[in-house]
């Protein structure tokens, strides 16, 4: 659907750039997918340069991975030793070379304007849109953006067709997803899923990842990476409305940002009852200040100011008033930045003093201990068969 | 002075060769890679060799070197552990394993050791989450880290010093 917006202007080549930038916290999905299936990537990336007329495709992946891009550099040769990539691929007349490209550590060159500036040869600042990248993306020249997992979906969707694809799933949840799930579970990893399991059955069951560890209950979730809200377990488990929550994008987002969340980037981060919200939100405002790249005010400013604050409150040295002015300060971010990294930074925080504001509290009226060990209000731990009852 | 291996000179070729005509500047961050697997770190000197390799003003290298947190200003030890820090990690516990580092090889995050061994370094999510507590030791990864697991790998680095 995307594809069509690219332009498609008489002698200027087009590029298909692959998304691996990877660095959302809880996501480790496309690094499964280069790491262990190189060669599907690869093939979704030719078929892909194909049908939008790439010549030159890039990879950007993350410059971490630098194991990852050997792998990828030796499917890529194996590819041209059989006549699948350089010159008249398989007498069809097209031509195509495959690059991958390293990052060298920021996170916002996940953001596609950044990744392309990153791909010229320069700091990662977000490009202002309008122009979009299908119309001027690197050296001014139409580009797609993609992730790893979609030019990878590619594959299956041509071979099987886009009709029997479709059948998996339910509603606009079609196709399968990667889900990278991490945190206090028994079993974290990879999974690809249908999008029609309960959020219960995914966390429990032993084919996924099999129960919270060391025999310990469930008291929150972040299910699809870092910037999504948390939930606790009662809204997890289930929606406002009472209805099972399903491991889809409508039913993750159910309730809006009130009681529900969404399912982002597939990174679902598990807590059992004894870790501390406030600890990690903190973490998480450190990461996002850390990776800001400084062009807004309200982003910059805002992101330092917040993690300041958390850190004060997680030491118990803080006052009532921070949780109102944390409050007050991610809602200034939030829509007033060029991208989307200022709301990522500004969400989790909103989402942990909304569900969770009593453990802010917790913080304020008992310093001592606030500050000799990690804690949890355990009663979010509610039992899961209480929920579901 | 400064000068890039003839390997490597090679591989620099080879990068700029990706890129269209007069857009040899989007090799910039592969070779700054290139020059710091080599030297260890980015002196000055070193960017405004990488600017002249690239026909490019130095304040252009020096602009990227200082933006990405991979490329390393300062010299650095000579194994650099760096342990990510954000949530899910830090559910698993990599508070005690920096603590651990740090009380074994006696230094802080961001210091190095006197005999130039080891760095310690604390990082930002590095997309391993599911193996955690983990950190980057050169090229790879090391994951599922427990103390005995930094014995052992600090055990290694020496060994292999020797
Ligand atoms: C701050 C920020 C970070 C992002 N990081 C990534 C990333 O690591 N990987 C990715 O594929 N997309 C990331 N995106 C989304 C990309 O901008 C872009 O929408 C995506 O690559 C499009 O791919 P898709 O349409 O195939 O999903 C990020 C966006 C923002 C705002
Ligand atoms: S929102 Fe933040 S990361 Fe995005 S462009 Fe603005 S300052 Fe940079
Ligand atoms: S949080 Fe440590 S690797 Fe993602």
């Amino acid at each position: 659907m995307k594809w069509s917006f690219l332009a498609k202007p008489e002698g200027v080549p087009r590029h298909l750039v692959v998304n691996a930038d990877e660095s959302e916290p809880g996501t480790f999905k496309d690094r499964y997918l280069m790491e262990f299936l190189p060669h599907l990537l690869i093939e979704g990336v030719i078929v892909s340069s194909y049908a939008l007329g790439s010549n030159v495709s890039f990879i950007y992946i993350r410059g971490e991975y630098a194991w990852i891009v050997d792998i990828l550099e030796q499917a890529i040769q194996e590819a041209r030793n059989n006549g699948f990539l350089g010159k008249n691929i398989l007498g069809s007349g097209f031509d195509c070379d495959v690059h991958v490209q390293r990052g060298a550590g920021a996170y916002i060159c996940g953001e596609e304007t950044a990744l392309l500036e990153s791909l010229e040869g320069k700091r990662g600042n977000p490009r202002i849109k309008p122009p979009f990248p299908a119309v001027k993306g690197v050296w001014d020249r139409p580009t797609v953006v993609n992730n790893v997992e979609s030019i990878a979906a590619v594959v299956p969707i041509i071979n099987e067709g886009a009709e029997e694809y479709a059948k998996i799933g339910v509603g606009k949840s079609t196709g399968t997803k990667l889900i990278s799930a991490c945190g206090n579970i028994n079993k974290p990893g990879v999974y690809e899923i249908d999008m029609t399991i309960s959020v219960e059955e995914f966390i429990y069951s032993d084919e996924w990842c099999g129960g919270i560890s060391n025999g310990k209950r469930l008291k929150a979730c972040i299910p699809g990476g870092s910037s999504v809200p948390i939930l606790p377990t009662n809204l997890l488990l289930k929606t406002a409305k009472g209805e099972q929550r399903i491991m889809n994008y409508e039913s993750l987002s159910d309730g809006g940002f009130q009681t529900g969340s969404m399912m982002g980037s597939g990174g679902f981060i598990v807590f059992d009852e004894d870790q501390c919200v406030v600890k990690h939100t903190y973490t998480l405002a450190r990461f996002y200040r850390h990776e800001s790249c400084g062009q807004c005010s309200p982003c910059r400013e805002g992101t330092g100011w917040m993690e300041k604050l958390l850190l004060r409150l997680e030491n118990g040295q803080g006052k009532m008033s921070d949780i109102d002015l944390l409050w007050d300060i991610q809602s200034k971010i939030e829509g007033n930045t060029i991208c989307p990294l200022g709301d990522a930074a500004a969400w989790p925080v909103a989402a942990a003093i909304r569900h969770f504001r009593d453990e802010f509290e917790w913080h304020i009226t008992h310093p001592e201990e606030a500050i000799i060990r990690n804690f949890g209000l355990a009663h979010y731990a509610d039992e899961r068969e209480a929920v579901l009852a | 002075m400064v000068q890039l291996s003839q390997e490597n000179i090679d591989r620099v070729q080879k990068i700029i060769a990706r890129y269209p005509e007069g857009r040899q500047k989007s090799a910039l961050l592969p070779v700054l890679h290139v020059a710091q697997e080599q030297f260890g770190w980015l002196s000055v000197e070193t960017m405004d060799y990488v600017a002249s390799l690239l026909s490019i003003e130095p304040i252009e290298v020096y602009e990227v070197a200082s933006f990405y947190s991979m490329y390393n200003l300062k010299p650095v030890g000579k194994y650099m552990f760096e342990v990510c820090q954000t949530g899910p990690c830090m559910l698993n516990g990599s508070d005690d394993i920096i603590a651990y580092i740090g009380a074994k090889l006696n230094i802080k995050p961001g210091q190095t050791t006197e005999d130039g061994m080891f760095t310690l370094k604390t990082v930002e999510c590095l997309g391993a989450c599911g193996y955690a507590p983990m950190m980057q030791l050169g090229k790879f990864y090391k994951e599922h880290l427990t103390k005995e697991k930094v014995d052992a790998i600090i055990d290694e680095c020496r060994a292999k010093n020797n």
